[in-house]
């Protein structure tokens, strides 16, 4: 191998463009066959698309929309998600695949407003806390079994996860619809959590302050947005920087070699699960804690967890890369209401392009293109895919003792 | 005891036996499906989407021509063609079978909300006419059997039509050269490669059939046992399917198995009113149960050796 010359570029350079290659290869790949759809069906792929820009990011918006408005809800929209694509991504760095960061992200989300409502006279120097270990540590069960079941006996935990993501999902469909958590005299929503329960936002709600034309309390970004990026540092520090880490990535590279090198595989597949499911549990705790204050059914669609593989995937599962997928998606999200108002595109195009993004990234549909710097063959591991190495590494799911 | 007494009168009605078997039927064809994909060595999580995809189409081709036959057709072929992307991806990609069945289930969901958007506004799809739903049918004679006749033979068309694919695709996996040969590609491809079978062709043709199945599902569930279309529809039965597939390890009658009981949750579930258990705990059932499984309790359950591993020859 690699007897192949590659372009005349000098090699820091390449590689970063190598891993940036596959990523923006697939984002243009899923915005070229999403125009083509909308275009297919007789709408303006144009106008479509501005819709989307003006709504993720402020730009280019057609019908005097308020870019600083636009850009606080992207942010608030991308901040559960970049916890969320952490809990998938740590995972994926230990060959397991985490498909039940909803579940977890649900079952965070639950504690949060249990706790909030239950306990909500308590003060915030008190509440608050509880509030966030309550959806630390109930994402944190919720990812802890599928993680004992595999190191124990193998069960797949891509099965497990996705069976606990819809029990999660009943479980607050029974909570908030005639359940212990239901509003009284509401219907699908749970009471309010405490006053004290609630993450401050950045700006005060007063209406009187008026910021970049608008009253400042439309604008809904909130300090969970500093957790975020908090949980961003921590994932990269316990990746790289701690022996745990190394561990996880020893057992994600080879269970085999792991063993040999005195690493407890189970052991290690539990923990990285529980921490894993605590950054969904807490991404659970702070949008209820962050926005929204109460369940509602909004949950029973919500789609965070999944939107998390993507973003975990998009990111090839580092730090930096996590963010901007996050931001993307965010983006994405955002734009999806702007598109639908203004275009008459629905806003489902946007779960369109995210599988296609999807598909794209996993299959490397640009490897059939050939070009030099992306061109290797499937066979051949290259530093420049790492998604593609940790796909491969989370499809040989059972640890080796059940293979006989 | 009323509780209990309420439950044995539940239990003693044909109704609900008769609701059982047709909700099993609807879960049955994704997870014969199921089992065939993953027989050959293909993970297929994606019977959601596949059946999302069938139900949207079959109800766009009913309310355009009028006829549930040709329309329950359109619903297959939509399934088919869904699950053709994943046997591209996952097999000629060689893709993780895993990501590109999520991102069929993303893509179903998006895809068919998008399209009621450009199709119909921002209305209501529209209801199929009682006239032009696939049709239940009383088996003349049986039909009227004390008990029994209510259960099995005053069906609809689709529940005999998946009671007969359980019997063949047992019959074709077990029985048969070619399901001997879709269980060497799941077990060894490498082996059944050098004993001269396809193995694309195999898996190819197994993931095409599982789109077939849960896009009949599909049109069972729109313009059978609904009417019409609704967002997201399917509501998770591919995954109850794809529980059913794992519980009945892998087998036939097995997934069956599997199905009665969970259709049994589903229609004591229409039953509500009579037996006061939560419809949402109980809508939990089938996961749970699963999960159950999985954790070895009713003894193990193991996927086929070279279930979601891409397929490369060596000499490649």
């Amino acid at each position: 191998m690699g007897s192949r010359p590659g372009p005349r570029l000098p090699r820091a350079l390449r590689r970063v463009a190598g891993g940036f290659a596959v990523p923006l290869g697939s984002v243009i790949f899923a915005f070229i066959v999403g125009a083509l759809l909308v275009a297919v069906t007789g709408g303006d792929p144009f106008q479509a698309y501005s819709g989307l820009l003006c709504g993720g990011l402020g730009i280019a918006c057609a019908n005097g929309e308020n870019s600083a408005l636009q850009i606080s809800t992207t942010i608030v929209y991308f901040t559960p998600l970049i916890m969320a694509g952490v809990a998938v991504a740590l995972p994926f760095r230990a060959g397991l695949f985490n498909i039940g960061a909803e579940g977890q992200f649900l079952a965070g989300a639950v504690a949060c407003t249990f706790i909030g409502v239950k306990f909500s006279n308590l003060p915030a120097p008190i509440l608050l806390p509880l509030v966030l270990l309550g959806g630390i540590l109930a994402g944190a069960i919720w990812a802890g079994i599928p993680g004992v079941l595999k190191a124990t006996i193998g069960a797949h935990e891509v099965v497990t996860t996705i069976m606990l993501n819809y029990v999660a999902q009943w479980l607050i469909r029974y909570l908030i619809v005639g359940g212990p958590l239901q509003l009284p005299h509401g219907f699908s929503v749970s009471s309010p959590i405490g006053a004290g329960a609630r993450l401050p936002s950045f700006l005060p709600n007063d209406n009187s302050l008026i910021i970049f034309g608008l009253p400042a309390g439309v604008y809904r970004v909130h300090t969970g947005l500093l957790i975020a990026i908090a949980a961003l540092a921590v994932f990269a520090i316990l990746l790289w920087r701690t022996s745990l880490g190394y561990e996880i990535r020893a057992v994600g590279q080879s269970q085999r070699a792991a063993r040999y090198a005195g690493i407890s595989v189970p052991r290690t597949i539990i923990v990285t699960m529980l921490i894993s499911g605590a950054f969904a549990g807490l991404a659970g705790a702070i949008q209820i804690a962050g926005i929204d204050h109460n369940l509602t059914d909004k949950y029973f669609n919500d789609t965070t967890g999944f939107d998390a593989i993507a973003v975990a995937l998009l990111g090839l599962g580092s730090a930096v890369g996590i963010l901007l997928a996050s931001i993307l998606f965010g983006a994405l999200h955002a734009g999806g209401a702007v598109m639908q108002q203004d275009a008459g595109i629905s806003s489902s195009l946007v779960q369109v392009l995210q599988a296609l993004i999807l598909f794209s990234i996993a299959a490397n549909f640009l490897r059939v293109l050939r070009f030099p710097a992306f061109g290797r063959r499937p066979s051949a591991p290259s530093p420049t895919a790492p998604a593609a190495a940790l796909m491969t590494e989370a499809a040989k799911a059972p640890p080796e003792e059940t293979q006989t | 005891v009323t509780f209990l007494g309420d439950i044995a009168h539940v239990l003693a009605t044909a109704d609900l036996w008769r609701l059982t078997l047709e909700a099993a039927a609807l879960l049955l064809l994704p997870a014969l499906g199921g089992v065939i994909s993953e027989r050959s060595g293909v993970v297929n999580i994606a019977m959601e989407g596949m059946m999302l995809t069938g139900a949207f189409f079959s109800v766009v081709a009913d309310l355009a021509w009028h006829n549930p036959w040709a329309a329950a057709l359109v619903g297959i072929i939509a399934g088919g063609l869904m699950a053709l992307i994943h046997a591209v991806v996952s097999i000629r990609f060689r893709a993780d079978q895993i990501v590109s069945g999520i991102a069929i289930n993303i893509f179903a969901t998006g895809l068919t909300v998008f399209l009621v958007n450009r199709l119909y506004g921002l209305a209501d799809v529209g209801h199929v006419g009682q006239a032009n739903l696939l049709p239940y049918i009383n088996i003349p004679l049986l039909d009227q059997i004390p008990f029994l006749g209510r259960v099995l033979f005053q069906q609809n068309v689709v529940v005999y039509a998946a009671l007969i694919l359980l019997v063949v695709v047992h019959l074709v996996l077990f029985r048969t050269r070619l399901g001997l040969r879709i269980r060497a590609v799941g077990e060894h491809p490498q082996a059944a490669d050098t004993a001269g079978i396809n193995v694309y062709v195999i898996r190819y043709g197994a993931v095409i059939t599982s789109g077939v199945f849960s896009g009949l599902a599909g049109a069972f569930l729109a313009i059978g046992i609904s009417n019409t279309f609704v967002h997201d529809m399917t509501d998770g039965r591919g995954y109850i399917a794809l529980a059913a597939v794992i519980f009945g390890k892998w087998t036939p009658f097995g997934a069956f198995v599997a199905c009665l009981i969970f259709g049994l949750g589903q229609a004591i579930y229409d039953n509500n009113s009579i037996i006061h258990v939560s419809q949402y705990l109980l809508s939990m059932l089938p996961y749970v149960l699963t999960l159950v499984v999985l954790a070895g309790v009713v003894g193990r359950s193991i996927p086929p050796a070279a279930d979601g591993i891409p397929y490369a020859p060596e000499n490649e």
